[in-house]
């Protein structure tokens, strides 16, 4: 790696007015396994990392008025052993576990996962179907903002040069409620998604309601699948119903050739992954 | 910059540029040339060490990250004098043939039974997917590793 200076602020302010000093040369370092690949690669530079690890405030989950709050700086590794993550939003565990090898899960944050905005990153489609907002700080303050927003297009997100990634938020409403999460890799191990795929819906009477269904690695970020969701809620579920839903999400994807997979291929995992993640959230709100 | 870090129960300093990482502080300041340098970015699972009792790829953790913490080399488990039981086994099951691999299999396993001391076999190979192997088929290593957790002797591995 060239050389850089090496700074770790204890507190979001103290590291937001650190980047600000320095300019665009700085970078925020979380768990390293993007920036420092990036930096050995030559890929990216930069003259000063600023190392968020040592903020107390980013780096719990916690029960907070507004829902359940992630610092941006909590490992996959922290939300797989969480039990109020187990309690109220089971399927991030599912999607954390399938993230690299323990020992990339261990330094990896979710904070780091959103921010590199791949799109196959494994942790966006089950915080985009539970609506997820985060808080983003900047020398300005601190402005909160939905997750979808958030990602802008392929490693670009809504992060002004020199803010921070606070924390991310499942609100209220989406504690508890039945989510999915399904990747297809090519390996059972350490294997970027080919398509990864969430669901989360509740039943109003026997009806879908509030059905949310998030997709990734099919599009430029991740995304939502609005058509189909607007396809089934209202409906009592049944699987004409569900294979047309996911035939819809196939329509809304624009997934691409490439040496992983081609476009046919992954059109058809979407739709398979679609139904899958679908039926499992229909069965949770069932049972 | 001036970094210490506790390295297998002892203090130690070293002056390093920041843009040093964990493993080459272990490797080039320290002398403790256990943990390999493989893929140097994430891959491989050669450099793997515990730290405050979690393994992570030194590779891709900077040593000024692990200031003030607790770090586990195989250093830390036992030499050729005095082996621990967790190496003695995958010596006694034949598990290595190069042995590049090993030192960072061995500190994954100590750090599943650590936490598991009853794995499943899917719980070894999940356990042990971060660690790469290009001479064996795993089967060696994955037999002695159950056998280990099977003989109970994990909790003698504790450092
Ligand atoms: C072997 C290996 C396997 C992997 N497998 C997967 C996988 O299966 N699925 C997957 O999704 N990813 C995978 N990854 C990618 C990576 O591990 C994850 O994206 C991880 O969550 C990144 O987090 P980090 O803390 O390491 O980020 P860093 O590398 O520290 O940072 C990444 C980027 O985000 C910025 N950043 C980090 N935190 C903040 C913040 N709070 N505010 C502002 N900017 C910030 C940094 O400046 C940098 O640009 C893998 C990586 C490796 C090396
Ligand atoms: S050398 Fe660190 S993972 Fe390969
Ligand atoms: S024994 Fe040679 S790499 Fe594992």
């Amino acid at each position: 790696m060239r050389p850089f200076e090496y700074l770790a602020p204890s507190s979001v302010e103290a590291a937001v007015a650190a980047l600000a000093e320095h300019g665009p040369g700085a970078r925020a370092l979380a768990g390293g396994t993007d920036l420092l690949v990036d930096l050995k690669h030559d890929s990216v530079s930069a003259g000063l990392l600023v190392d968020l690890t040592r903020i107390a405030e980013c780096k719990v989950i916690e029960e907070t008025p507004d829902g359940l709050r992630f610092g941006s700086l909590v490992t996959h590794t922290q939300i797989m052993e969480s039990d109020l993550v187990r309690r109220h939003a089971p399927a991030m565990i599912d999607a954390a576990r399938t993230i690299g090898a323990v020992q990339t899960r261990n330094l990896g944050t979710l904070g780091g996962n959103l921010v590199t905005c791949v799109p196959s990153l494994d942790s966006g489609p089950v915080l985009l179907a539970l609506d997820a907002e985060v808080t983003i700080a900047g020398t300005g303050g601190r402005r909160r903002m939905p997750l979808g927003e958030f990602f802008v297009g392929p490693r670009k997100t809504a992060l002004q040069a020199g803010e921070v990634l606070v924390d991310i938020v499942l609100p209220r409403d989406s504690l508890g409620k039945p989510c999915s999460f399904r990747k297809f890799g090519l390996r059972k191990g350490q294997a970027l998604a080919l398509v990864n795929a969430a669901a989360a819906t509740r039943l109003d009477g026997g009806k879908i309601a509030g059905v949310r269904i998030a997709l990734g690695a099919v599009a430029p970020t991740v995304i939502r699948a609005t058509r189909a969701e607007a396809a089934l809620d209202g409906r009592s579920p049944d699987p004409t119903l569900i294979a047309e839903a996911a035939d819809i999400a196939a329509t809304e994807a624009k997934p691409i050739d490439d040496f992983r997979a081609s476009a046919d291929y992954r059109l058809e995992l979407i739709r398979t992954l679609t139904r899958r993640v679908l039926n499992e959230a229909i069965e949770t709100a069932t049972s | 910059m001036e970094i210490t870090i506790r390295v297998n129960g002892q203090e130690r300093t070293a002056s390093v540029p920041p843009e040093t990482t964990l493993l080459t502080m272990l490797r080039a300041n320290l002398g403790l040339t256990g943990a390999k340098l493989g893929c140097d970015v994430g891959d491989c699972g050669a450099c793997s060490v515990l730290v405050d009792g979690e393994p992570v790829n030194a590779c891709l953790m900077l040593a000024a990250q692990a200031a003030g913490r607790d770090v586990l080399t195989i250093e830390g488990l036992g030499d050729f004098q005095e082996l621990s039981p967790l190496q003695e086994m995958f010596e006694l099951f034949s598990s290595f043939q190069c042995g590049f691999c090993a030192p960072g299999m061995i500190i994954s396993a100590k750090a599943l039974l650590d936490k598991t001391p009853n794995p499943t076999a899917a719980e070894v190979r999940e356990a042990l997917s971060g660690n790469l192997c290009r001479c064996t088929g795993y089967t060696k290593i994955i037999d002695a590793v159950m056998e280990m957790a099977s003989r109970g002797a994990a909790e003698s591995e504790r450092a």
